[in-house]
């Protein structure tokens, strides 16, 4: 066991980003129970909307960022209003199908509009380094795992301590019953739709100066997201924190220590997706879900 | 219906049998652009009337890829390795594809919904990290070519295509009128009551997912004879799997004919924003991602379905209706 150190840090680096990346789907599939594939988009244009500010406006991406996750937050909210509200109680195929159908909307508008060119915003600390013993500590990442503890932190906050948090949760126990009880059900979810956005345009504000900006690079996301929330139980939000370090740890383990170890970290997720739906279902938290 | 219009009915299957030989005869005469555009919208057939039948299941895949690419893969590979004509190829492709779709029902047993959408999505990412990593089975990203001598000459590949797609088509048909179709029927409105009446739901799941499949990996040996090259992203691309999800949501969804009309209009769609937008990256599938969201909201059954809602305002076919409710509109 090599690199030991090296990669105790690079699996907590990684898995932090990916409390981040997972956070605003499990946020919106635990509470609303839609399954949205067009999130990886949310993440996508958030990219694209740093790498913009970072260009043309000189400025930093986690200055941008707070600006972005307001936009996206609107955005998220209208199209909750305008396109799943209508989807709500359909059966799940016209769910997936729907959300698939706005991602691909999406993904090319960004690719008509922006050219399928990669791109990356450079700020000046992404390529800095430190070193804690013999090990390496990427600057870039470390703010990336940083960011993500304040915003999950606040997600956690907001879920417990405030009115529209306990709202939330008391949708998720019983929607009818929350219903009589005077919460507004509809207006809930448009809410917990657009923080959901708000937290995946904040994703993409981070990966924009930490890997390639390209229109499609939401589709991977999604899917590794959803390889997470299986892994820690579909619907338990805590349960996707503890499935990112766990995918985390084993891609990195992967990329170290079989030959050719990187390309196959890519294939990882799907693995880890395919073997925890046929074994375990219910993921690692054991928590009992329906269709 | 045959009891009623006896000769309208006899006209119908008449102009169906004209359309089919015109089409298989096709193949015959010299027209490149028609028999390209035939082709491909052969294939759209063929897979999306396979994503149909397991939608009709209630099952719904977003990775249909998984299969066409297996298929292809084992078609070359077969070929490549034994020397095996088209007919040989098209039968691993078949075999193989078979295997994948029973050991896919087996390996996700009782999983649902979004589960096994999820689950078909897994496969078919996974076989393609799988294939781009395993060089020296696949050819990895470099690809792997036919071996020429053992390409078939167009106006066969041509006939084998349209006959394959008649064949899958009359085969959705015929399943569509048996026990087959109301198990399946049943399973996709509530898999557990239909346990409860008594059907084994694995056992349909099988059947129904080794057919599809193999129509999918049917598909792709014969798309993978035409180009005479297969690569990883080739096999297992994803703008197969949405347009063969698209034909079947455009032209109605649980039906036999919904996925005909659904990948004609597709293909002439998509025929047209290329002569006419020239080949811009993204338009096409612009346009799909907005058929889809517009079907899903406003049409869920799709241009057959509508048409078969304003039908039932004909006197006629209300009476049909009337006296063997459902029958119509099934």
């Amino acid at each position: 066991m090599e690199y030991l150190g090296q990669l105790t840090v690079d699996s907590l680096l990684l898995g932090g980003i990916y409390t981040l990346m997972v956070s605003g789907l499990a946020l919106s599939f635990g509470i609303t129970r839609i399954v949205n594939f067009a999130h990886g988009e949310a993440v996508m244009l958030g990219a694209y909307g740093a790498y913009w500010a970072t260009v043309l406006l000189k400025l930093d991406p986690l200055v941008a960022m707070p600006a972005l996750m307001i936009v996206a937050m609107g955005v998220g909210y209208v199209l909750f209003r305008l396109c799943f509200q209508r989807i709500l109680t359909a059966p799940p195929e016209s769910q997936i199908l729907l959300t698939f159908g706005l991602a691909l909307i999406l993904q090319n508008v960004a690719l008509i509009s922006w050219t399928s060119d990669q791109r990356s915003a450079n700020p000046p600390y992404v390529l800095s380094s430190f070193d804690i013993g013999d090990a390496v500590v990427s600057v870039g990442r470390l703010i990336g795992f940083g960011t993500a503890a304040v915003l999950i932190a606040a997600m956690f906050l907001w879920l417990k301590y405030t009115e529209s948090g306990r709202a939330s949760r008391a949708l998720v126990e019983n929607r009818d019953a929350a219903g009589l009880m005077g919460i507004n059900v509809r207006q809930m979810y448009a809410v917990v739709f657009g923080i959901s956005t708000a937290l995946g345009a904040a994703t993409g504000a981070i990966l924009c100066s930490l890997s390639a900006v390209t229109p499609f690079m939401g589709f991977n996301i999604v899917v590794k997201s959803f390889a997470i929330i299986v892994l820690g139980g579909l619907g338990n939000i805590v349960g996707s924190m503890v499935g990112a370090f766990v995918l985390a740890i084993a891609e990195t383990s992967v990329a170290y220590y079989l030959p050719n170890g990187d390309g196959w970290a890519e294939a990882v997720a799907f693995i880890v997706l395919f073997v925890v739906l046929v074994v375990r279902p219910s993921g690692i938290f054991g928590q009992a879900v329906g269709t | 219906m045959a009891m009623r219009i006896p000769v309208i009915t006899a006209l119908g299957y008449a102009a169906l049998a004209v359309v089919c030989v015109a089409l298989v005869s096709a193949g015959f005469f010299n027209m490149p652009q028609v028999n390209d555009w035939l082709f491909r919208a052969c294939m759209l057939i063929i897979i999306s009337t396979s994503w149909n039948l397991m939608a009709t299941a209630g099952l719904v895949s977003l990775g249909h890829s998984a299969f066409w690419g297996i298929g292809s893969y084992a078609a070359v590979m077969a070929a490549n390795g034994l020397n095996l004509p088209l007919a040989g190829g098209l039968a691993a492709g078949i075999l193989a594809g078979m295997l994948v779709g029973a050991g896919l029902a087996l390996a996700t047993g009782r999983l649902r919904g979004i589960f096994f959408a999820i689950a078909t999505l897994a496969l078919s990412e996974g076989l393609r990290v799988t294939a781009m990593m395993l060089p020296d089975v696949t050819g990895g990203a470099m690809g792997v070519y036919l071996k020429p001598a053992l390409r078939a000459d167009r106006p066969m590949l041509f006939v084998v295509a349209s006959v394959t797609m008649i064949a899958s088509v009359a085969l959705a048909a015929l399943l569509a009128r048996t026990r087959f179709h109301f198990a399946c029927r049943a399973m996709r409105n509530d898999e557990s009551a239909a346990q409860m009446l008594g059907l084994d739901p694995l056992r349909y799941r099988i059947g129904i997912l080794a057919v599809s499949s193999a129509m999918a990996a049917a598909a792709g040996t014969l798309s993978t004879w035409y180009g005479g090259y297969l690569d990883p992203d080739v096999g297992f691309n994803l703008h197969m799997t949405i347009e063969s999800q698209i034909a079947p949501i455009l032209g109605g969804m649980y039906s036999v004919v919904g996925p005909v009309i659904g990948a004609i209009i597709i293909e002439a769609l998509s025929e047209f924003t290329r002569i006419k937008l020239g080949a811009q990256e993204g338009v096409s599938q612009l346009a799909y991602g907005f058929v889809l969201v517009l079907c899903v909201s406003f049409m869920p059954r799709g241009v057959y379905g509508a048409w078969q809602k304003l039908r039932m305002r004909w006197p006629a076919a209300a009476a049909v209706e009337a006296e063997r409710p459902g029958e119509a509109l099934s």
